[in-house]
């Protein structure tokens, strides 16, 4: 019981919200760095992705680039990225996590954009619209709701991750959790887990929120069928509504 | 004193005389990373069965467990960790627990959506036939999911091999020791075997399932299965 | 359509799940607290001895030395590494889960002293060895713990900076550091900010309030590799380091002796405790030096050795093994 008085103490504790070490600032660090790498990564694949999937081409790519994507560690791919630079903090933290963020967005862009029925986009055609307008007015919108559980997808994975960059000397609510564990602190480790808990539940749940938004209908399917993804296979037939593509790999 | 060697004292990204030096070493993790792995799945699969047919008969339910597994699925793995800590300390059930608790939303989610997927003429052709709820599904409906969950039991199973390397934070780790040795020592080859290694995991893993799955399921062969 | 799928595919994996249930509860070995806390006084040479070592270099050759003397001597031991810290192994240390670590004098003292007397404490450990062990011992036997005999090899924390930031802000000895920390930013590991001996201390003794602290690691090479790239400006560093001069580090003099005599101590649980375990212990600590320890520390942290095969050599070469 004494535990969770401690716990409650550290929440209460006007100096654990002040300066360099307190949860606003570390909360700021964490919302930045994924936020940021979130839409470099939404500014490096939305664009190409569009195209892809309006062309037809690279699908191959496109949709593996998740299976393969989602089969490498994550902390995996933070260390990598700290090795390559040879720096620490922000910098290889933000290569690692756009890096993450890039395979759902472009995915599910480009799979969105495919599941366009065909008859809308000869339709569109017809009606004398340039390549570029049935990008823009008419694939695009249909997908919006797959791109949007992308860009969703990837920013929780994207927060979940940047909790690890407090290995590599970086901020955030990583920081309370990794000193807890080092400093045999349970009490900040809790405080810390509870507080990054929090923001992924709220960011997917604030993400959900829009997704619906652009949902024609407005409603997201309850029980959507999951495209069937592997490393060893690619997806499997399309059904030729909606699909909510590859759920977000855990990091 | 031996000579030093000369690869691990340069920045090189794989030095091959290490990694025969070490292969005991590499061969304990990949079986530690195995064990980690398939007790989650497995269990996960256990847990997930039942719940599952409680969310596929009460829909008020289900929607209920969908939401707790979801928002498990959500919480970051590390963040898990150190929730469950205080309770159960730095042991190999409290790594097991936050693992399984990451395969059920996939798991169960595509124990719903296989059972939604068979067609309703089939249904009621059973129905039809004179069986029971309980055999309809147990002899049509899980049968015609098999596709559907198993692509559900793959996405689960390649996900926690990543998790897995995050243990290594709560001194288990698997392939994740390597990966985090690199860090340590500033060494890249054990980062690179430890990441390729589980990269390969992965896929072996996911194509044995496939196996599995095409084992099971002969009459789905002709189509278009992954 | 074959009828018998679904149930066969479920027996499948039921006997899968006894199976593997059952290997997985006995790979929690190292972390077994019953295994290991049997307090029998006889045969002291059947119950296997963990030896647990911190997540730097030194000490995990410091931990396989004292496992391969034991098991020279006819004791059972097993080594227990990972990314562990002085108070994760105390906690490990409390409750049976390791029995044997080797630790710094000093360090250790105020340590327990903190975790005992309270925070406010007044220090106990100094510069002098036999004091301070002394001191030690009186601590550890309130947690049923006790140390042998110290080493003449020794190891305390020392800052260290770059010759471009000495030269920079005149820094020759940790005093210099008072007037100018609140530019400078501070690397150590992530226990720095709660060790009496680094950050506090710092402040506490030379007036150093630092302008950020970047948690790296102890003593190791995400510090070295930060200080010598520019990322920190000061750097927690080991004296017993050999890699520090080779990278162009000056190491600051510690004019007001922060830090104490840390020479190098097992500290183990009384349960274990028996002569053979001690004279074991003791001619190998005896037999250690600083300079010793720094070449070993090279070997692992520079040329990538493991610590095993480095402690194995150096005690076939002093006649230990």
């Amino acid at each position: 019981m004494t535990f969770w008085r401690d716990v409650f103490a550290w929440f209460t504790t006007s100096a654990n919200w002040q300066g360099v070490d307190g949860i606003p600032r570390r909360l700021w660090e964490h919302v930045a760095l994924s936020g940021s790498a979130v839409l470099i990564a939404v500014v490096l694949a939305l664009p190409l992705a569009l195209v892809l999937g309006h062309l037809g081409r690279g699908g191959f790519l496109a949709v593996n680039v998740t299976n393969v994507g989602r089969a490498v560690p994550s902390f995996a791919i933070l260390v990598i990225a700290q090795q390559i630079t040879r720096d620490i903090g922000t910098k290889p933290a933000m290569i690692a996590l756009v890096a993450l963020a890039i395979p759902p967005i472009l995915t599910n862009t480009y799979v969105g954009m495919r599941a366009v029925d065909e008859e809308l986009r000869e339709s569109a055609r017809g009606m004398g619209m340039t390549g570029r307008q049935v990008l823009t007015q008419v694939e695009a919108p249909l997908a919006a709701p797959v791109i949007m559980a992308g860009i969703r997808t990837a920013a929780v994975q994207v927060v979940a991750t940047a909790t690890l960059a407090a290995l590599i000397a970086g901020g955030g609510l990583g920081r309370f959790i990794i000193d807890g564990f080092a400093q045999q602190d349970n009490v900040k480790a809790f405080g810390g887990a509870v507080l990054v808990a929090l923001l992924a539940v709220v960011t997917e749940l604030t993400l959900g929120f829009v997704q619906r938004r652009v949902t024609p209908g407005g409603r997201v399917e309850e029980r959507p069928v999951v495209a069937e993804v592997g490393p060893a296979g690619g997806v499997a037939a399309l059904p030729a509504r909606a699909v909510q593509a590859v759920l977000p790999a855990r990091p | 004193m031996q000579e030093a060697l000369p690869c691990a004292a340069t920045d090189a990204w794989l030095c091959l005389d290490w990694v025969g030096d070490h292969t005991d070493e590499i061969g304990a993790a990949l079986r530690q990373h195995v064990e980690l792995t398939v007790v989650a799945v497995v269990i996960g699969m256990l847990i997930s069965a039942p719940l599952s047919l409680v969310a596929w008969r009460h829909k008020r339910a289900g929607a209920a467990i969908l939401s707790v597994t979801g928002i498990l699925y959500t919480i970051p793995s590390i963040a898990l960790f150190g929730l469950l800590i205080p309770f159960s300390g730095l042991t190999f059930q409290t790594a097991e627990i936050a693992l399984v608790g990451y395969t059920l939303l996939v798991i169960i989610r595509n124990v719903l959506a296989g059972l939604e997927g068979v067609p309703d003429d089939v249904r009621e052709s059973a129905r039809g036939m004179g069986l029971t709820p309980t055999q309809q599904l147990l002899r049509v409906e899980i049968p015609l999911a098999l596709p559907t969950i198993f692509a559900g039991i793959r996405s689960a199973t390649v996900t926690t091999i990543g998790l897995v390397t995050i243990t290594s934070l709560i001194t288990l780790g698997g392939l994740g020791n390597l990966i985090l040795d690199g860090l340590r020592r500033d060494f890249r080859t054990p980062l690179v075997v430890g990441s390729v290694l589980s990269l390969a995991l992965a896929v072996v893993a996911d194509l044995l399932l496939v196996g599995l799955q095409r084992l099971l399921t002969p009459w789905a062969r002709g189509a278009a299965a992954g | 359509m074959s009828r018998n799928h679904g149930t066969k595919l479920a027996a499948l994996l039921a006997a899968l799940a006894v199976v593997l249930t059952a290997c997985g509860g006995d790979s929690g070995d190292a972390k077994d607290k019953t295994s290991t806390k049997s307090a029998s006084a006889g045969n002291a040479k059947d119950k296997k001895i963990v030896v647990g070592a911190a997540n730097f270099a030194e000490n995990q050759i410091l931990a396989h030395m004292y496992a391969k003397v034991l098991t020279k001597a006819g004791f059972k031991t097993k080594v227990q590494t990972g990314d562990l810290t002085r108070e994760t192994l105390s906690t490990a240390l409390q409750a049976g889960d390791i029995h044997l670590t080797p630790e710094y004098v000093g360090t250790d003292t105020e340590y327990w002293n903190k975790e005992i007397n309270g925070a406010k404490a007044k220090a106990l450990a100094s510069s002098d060895v036999k004091k301070s062990a002394a001191a030690l011992r009186k601590l550890l036997a309130a947690k049923g713990l006790v140390a042998y005999e110290p080493s003449p090899a020794a190891d305390q924390n020392a800052f260290a900076v770059t010759k471009k930031t000495a030269a920079k802000h005149k820094l020759a000895k940790m005093s210099d550091l008072g007037k100018v920390a609140s530019q400078l930013t501070l690397g150590g590991p992530a226990e720095c900010p709660k060790r009496p001996f680094c950050q506090p201390g710092l402040q506490k003794t030379y007036g150093a309030k630092f302008k950020e602290f970047k948690a790296l690691d102890a003593g190791g090479p995400l510090t070295i590799n930060a200080l010598t790239a520019g990322k920190i400006d000061v750097g927690l560093v080991f004296s017993s380091d050999g890699s520090v001069a080779a990278k162009g580090l000056v190491v600051l003099a510690d004019d007001k002796k922060l830090q104490t005599a840390d020479n190098i101590i097992p500290v183990l649980r009384k349960d274990v405790d028996s002569a053979e375990l001690k004279a074991a212990l003791n001619a190998l600590s005896a037999k250690l030096t600083t300079k010793a320890l720094q070449s070993l520390n090279k070997a692992v942290t520079v040329d990538k050795k493991d610590p095993d095969e480095v402690a194995e050599a150096w005690l076939k070469k002093n006649g230990l093994l």
